[in-house]
């Protein structure tokens, strides 16, 4: 799915406190790319994130995917296209710790109405993928740290999404287990299609994206393509060269 | 997000959280036990009552007077008024308008009613057992075929039917008095002994002429002789003694004699008197093919105040009904009481679970479904308290029961609490009802939470 921003604005506070964490945004993240959003704390990577998802509505701009401005829909609609287009991984790792693994990774089909046979199945399916089929039944608080992000992103892939939000996936995280992480995202990318958007400070994990998209102080400071010199190049281009 | 799936997930909410699930549902319990218990109560006293009128009272026995307010809870408080013959005063003050013969007289010329007894008082000095010489006193009254006696020993009569114009009914308790007095060795004993009661005049009273007169020839033997009230004496024969029942409305504190020497006896004391044949009322019962409450309202044309025996359960399911609706008064106040701690519970779960809700939201659900999650939470905990609520009042009922009906003294077999399945099952969904509608507030907090903010708390 190809995501184009434009214009983006985003005001916290108002009049005299009023603080511009977005400012003007504009870019275009390609079909199936991996896009890396770089800044520091408090940059607005976050928030970034947020509006390009459909968590927020940022007062002017627009976020247009396959061709729909996300912001002008109504709040069914867009709760309606994160639960079946999008899969979150936040920064930190938001799964439900009274809930069992399985719960945790069903929740997102749970709320796209899909049937319990078939839940059971792709929750399988998920957990296998990030390695935890044999934590089905374990209780999510029971995980390590490592564990609870690849639960997390269980969750994130279980729904088959056509875009994927990682917020700092390996933030919390030592480099070894991080590793594992990024393998698994990349992995998702490049072989499941799914577009894969980054938030991260870690120049590192920054540079294994197609695109990196530099943030300073709610504004886009520079975009790097790794791929192509042509940094909008086609979708099905992208895709191949991989 | 599907009905199924929330509900399941609330349950699992609430079984993340036992301890405050329980405490808050006992609070409803509370509520539920009482009701549960009212209800129980009134049912049992219903049908009880029901059974006691119903096995005791002709359903076509009329019970007429002329002053309504006999049936309004009691006559008027006396003060000073303009002196009539027709009412009498009671020994605790309160007016009532009597009966006349007259009156009598004219119910006894209806085709529509039939049996006309008015309520005779027949009152003797004392009375006598057998062949022994100790005096008693104790209450008469008319034998009233309408109403059905349980006999201890000897026999009575089937329902409607009167007794010999000899015969005599007594209590099984003024047996026991008698045999503590040494007149007779056993209660049984008093069947076939006669009572013979001695009646005095009031028209022996001479006036103060007359006295001055008697002095004047015969001096103080002569006054005496002249004021030596006038007596009489009346004979029965015992036929029967009457058992006190559980289930028997008769008055059982009175001997009971036909109605025709009740008659006589009361005649007799108040000749002479303004008592004379005035009556509190009287009873008869309806002609076959005569609907009692259409007879009532013909009545009142004529100025008669009559009480049907559908009256009377319906003055006794009256006095149930206001009991039971203190009782259910208490259930729904600790409901009331409840439904803060549903609030406060469900608030504090909100608060708790900020981060689960966001995510939840995020992730794409309807605010609506996540309402629904907290409102199937509170429903939950509603149930939990009618469920242990509802079971605490069957154990404690049916475990007190026999100790109640001892207590009570209504007669084996029967129970003042009767649990119904129905009643307590609309209880238990008018309790999720109550507690959902409790969660509303809270849950339509949880529905608007922004899931940006939810995600930030940490
Ligand atoms: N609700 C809010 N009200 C006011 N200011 C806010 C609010 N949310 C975010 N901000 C501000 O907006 C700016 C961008 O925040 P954001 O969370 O996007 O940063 P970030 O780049 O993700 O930082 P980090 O790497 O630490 O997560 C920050 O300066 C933050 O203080
Ligand atoms: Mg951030």
């Amino acid at each position: 799915m190809v995501i184009e921003v434009s214009s983006l604005t985003k005001t916290y506070g108002k009049k005299n406190s009023a603080f511009k964490a977005l400012d003007d945004v504009s870019f275009t993240v390609p079909d199936g790319a991996s896009v890396a959003i770089v800044g520091k704390s408090g940059s607005g990577k976050s928030t970034l994130m947020h509006a390009m998802s459909g968590l927020d509505r940022p007062e002017a701009g627009q976020v247009i995917i396959d061709g729909v401005d996300i912001l002008k829909l109504k709040n069914k609609a867009v709760d309606r296209f994160r639960s079946e287009k999008i899969g979150f991984i936040f920064q930190a790792f938001f799964v439900q710790a009274n809930e069992t693994s399985f719960d945790n990774v069903a929740l997102p089909l749970e709320i796209s109405n899909v049937s319990a046979k078939e839940r059971k199945q792709r929750v399988d399916e998920a957990l296998k993928t990030v390695g935890l089929d044999d934590k089905t039944k374990q209780k999510a608080r029971n995980l390590s740290g490592g564990q609870k992000q690849r639960l997390a992103i269980a969750r994130a892939i279980v729904n088959k999404p056509s875009i994927i939000f990682a917020d700092e996936p390996t933030g919390n995280l030592d480099s070894a287990t991080g590793e594992i992480i990024e393998d698994l995202l990349f992995g998702l990318n490049k072989t499941g299609g799914s577009t894969l958007i980054i938030v991260t400070h870690d120049a590192d994990l920054a540079s294994k994206c197609d695109i990196q998209v530099y943030i300073k102080d709610g504004k886009i400071d520079r975009i790097d393509n790794n791929v192509t010199t042509q940094p909008f190049a086609s979708p099905t281009e992208e895709g191949a060269e991989l | 997000m599907k009905t199924v799936d929330i509900a399941r997930r609330a349950v699992r909410g609430l079984r993340n959280a036992k301890a405050r699930t329980i405490l808050t549902s006992l609070a409803i319990a509370v509520g539920a036990f009482t009701i549960t218990v009212s209800l129980a109560a009134g049912e049992g006293a219903r049908q009880y009552a029901d059974k006691l009128i119903g096995s005791n009272v002709n359903p076509s026995a009329l019970f007429i007077v002329k002053d309504k307010s006999i049936f309004e809870g009691g006559g008027r408080q006396a003060g000073l008024q303009v002196y009539d013959q027709n009412i009498g005063t009671t020994s605790t003050g309160l007016t009532l308008k009597q009966m006349t013969q007259a009156d009598v007289d004219i119910l006894k010329a209806r085709d529509d009613i039939e049996n006309v007894v008015p309520t005779y008082a027949p009152t003797v000095r004392y009375m006598q057992f057998g062949d022994n010489d100790k005096k008693f006193t104790g209450q008469l009254a008319a034998y009233d075929p309408t109403i059905l006696s349980e006999a201890a020993f000897g026999s009575l009569p089937v329902m409607g039917k009167d007794i010999d114009d000899t015969q005599a009914v007594v209590p099984e308790s003024f047996a026991t008095v008698l045999v503590d007095q040494k007149v007779i060795k056993s209660p049984q004993e008093l069947v076939g002994k006669t009572i013979t009661m001695t009646a005095v005049s009031s028209k022996s009273l001479a006036s103060g002429e007359q006295l001055a007169q008697a002095y004047a020839t015969g001096g103080q033997a002569a006054v005496e002789a002249l004021t030596v009230p006038e007596t009489k004496e009346f004979t029965f024969m015992v036929s029967a003694l009457t058992k006190k029942s559980a289930t028997a409305l008769a008055s059982t504190s009175a001997i009971q004699i036909p109605a025709s020497e009740a008659r006589a006896i009361s005649e007799y004391t108040t000749l002479g008197t303004d008592g004379y044949q005035k009556y509190v009322g009287a009873t008869a019962l309806v002609k076959d093919g005569n609907d009692p409450a259409a007879v009532k309202d013909k009545l009142l044309q004529k100025e008669f105040y009559a009480q049907t025996a559908e009256d009377l359960q319906g003055v006794v399911f009256a006095v149930v009904n206001t009991l039971q609706g203190i009782v259910l008064g208490f259930g729904i106040v600790a409901l009331i009481a409840s439904v803060f701690g549903i609030i406060n519970t469900q608030y504090i779960s909100v608060l708790e679970r900020t981060r689960e809700i966001g995510l939840m939201k995020a992730l794409g659900m309807r605010g609506k479904s996540v309402s629904r999650l907290f409102q199937f939470e509170a429903a939950w905990i509603g149930f939990l308290g009618g469920i242990i609520g509802t079971i605490i009042a069957v154990a404690a009922g049916l475990a007190l029961n026999p100790w109640l009906t001892e207590k009570l003294g209504i007669g084996e077999g029967n129970y003042i609490l009767i649990f119904q399945p129905i009643p307590i099952i609309i209880m238990i969904v008018a309790l999720m009802l109550i507690a959902m509608l409790a969660g509303w507030f809270p849950a339509r907090k949880a529905a608007k939470l922004d899931p940006i903010e939810a995600l930030r708390t940490e």
